[in-house]
């Protein structure tokens, strides 16, 4: 059995809604630290099979040729992988963003440490606002592994087979998003498994039950 | 006579949800639209009471819809009901007109209580 034959159309559509609003919450949470806002677009859901998945990422993130990337691991009833993919130069877009707000950065660290740093930590905010509202919503509780960040690596090499389990299906939950000033853009992937996803759809359908 | 409300959002879900949470014994007439251009086209056939409308929608944005009605109805109630709680969405769709802004997910209590307002409104106004 997979994803594909368990959540309905109408388990599809209620998830489509609340990663709308868990993304918009992500979203205004970074609008509070840096002085720019977050244009966001309608999320779509798609299911497919893992060893799909290096492909499927391949295919959606071609037009960036080079990729940052900031991964995050989270536990709960629900449990997969966050994905947020920047464009090439985010790094730096985003370091001369923060620096605006009189952030610290260190001038005593490297450029490529202060990049890194500062994707992982916009990453953290959208990734953990994100996630956190997805599982406020549906009633559960989640813990993260800290974010690993892949900076400025060519889209082909940047996911790779393998990086998941194979016998497992993957609901993409895509959520793109750019921002208002600054050329930055990209992508948010929850991607996670059969063992989520009976217990979400039951949790889909005690969530909307409210609205009954 | 019944009051007409319209609900324009592109989710099925976030459609039903919102008149969920709408009273059940004052007699509203529901219309609903799925995208900005078709609330626009279905406030000019319908001229509705007050319009629920969300921001990010694809064909046409609720931004655009909110600017359109207002240019058509200067006077039009349009309550957003919104994910997209970012300051400066806030700013933009009340400098357009837009009556209130309500963040989803939606609580019964405060969408009665903006219903109630912009009726009050309305019936001030007519």
């Amino acid at each position: 059995m997979n994803a594909q034959n368990i959540l309905t159309e109408e388990d599809v559509s209620i998830l489509q809604e609340i990663m709308n609003i868990s993304f918009g919450q992500s979203a205004a949470d970074l609008a509070d630290v840096i002085s720019t806002s977050v244009v966001l677009s309608v999320p779509y859901i798609d299911i497919i099979e893992v060893p799909e998945l290096p492909e499927y990422i391949k295919n959606h993130v071609k037009d960036y040729k080079n990729i940052n990337i900031v991964e995050q691991k989270f536990w709960g009833k629900f449990r997969g992988d966050a994905l947020l993919i920047f464009s090439s130069g985010a790094g730096k877009e985003l370091m001369s963003l923060l620096q605006n707000e009189n952030r610290e950065l260190s001038d005593s660290d490297p450029f490529d440490v202060l990049e890194r740093e500062t994707l992982m930590e916009v990453g953290n905010i959208l990734i953990g606002a994100c996630v956190g509202k997805f599982s406020e919503l549906l009633r559960d509780v989640v813990t993260y592994t800290p974010p690993k960040v892949v900076v400025e690596k060519d889209y082909r090499e940047a996911i790779t087979n393998g990086h998941y389990d194979p016998d497992k299906s993957a609901i993409i939950l895509k959520t793109d998003f750019r921002f208002d000033e600054g050329d930055v853009s990209g992508f948010l992937f929850l991607v996670t498994n059969n063992d989520s996803v009976l217990w979400l759809k039951d949790a889909l359908q005690t969530f909307i039950e409210q609205y009954e | 006579m019944n009051n007409r409300i319209l609900i324009v959002d592109d989710s099925p879900i976030a459609r039903k949800m919102l008149k969920s949470c709408l009273p059940k014994d004052q007699g509203f007439e529901f219309n609903e639209a799925g995208d900005g251009k078709e609330g626009f086209e279905k406030y000019q056939e319908l001229e509705p009471d007050v319009t629920f409308m969300d921001l990010t929608m694809p064909v046409m944005t609720g931004y655009e819809s909110i600017e359109k009605i207002i240019e058509y109805d200067k006077d039009a109630i349009i309550i957003v009901v919104t994910a997209d709680v970012q300051m400066k969405a806030i700013k933009t769709v009340m400098d357009s007109g837009a009556f209130m802004v309500l963040r989803k997910p939606l609580k019964k209590e405060e969408l009665t209580m903006a219903l109630s307002k912009a009726l009050d409104t309305l019936k001030q106004t007519t």
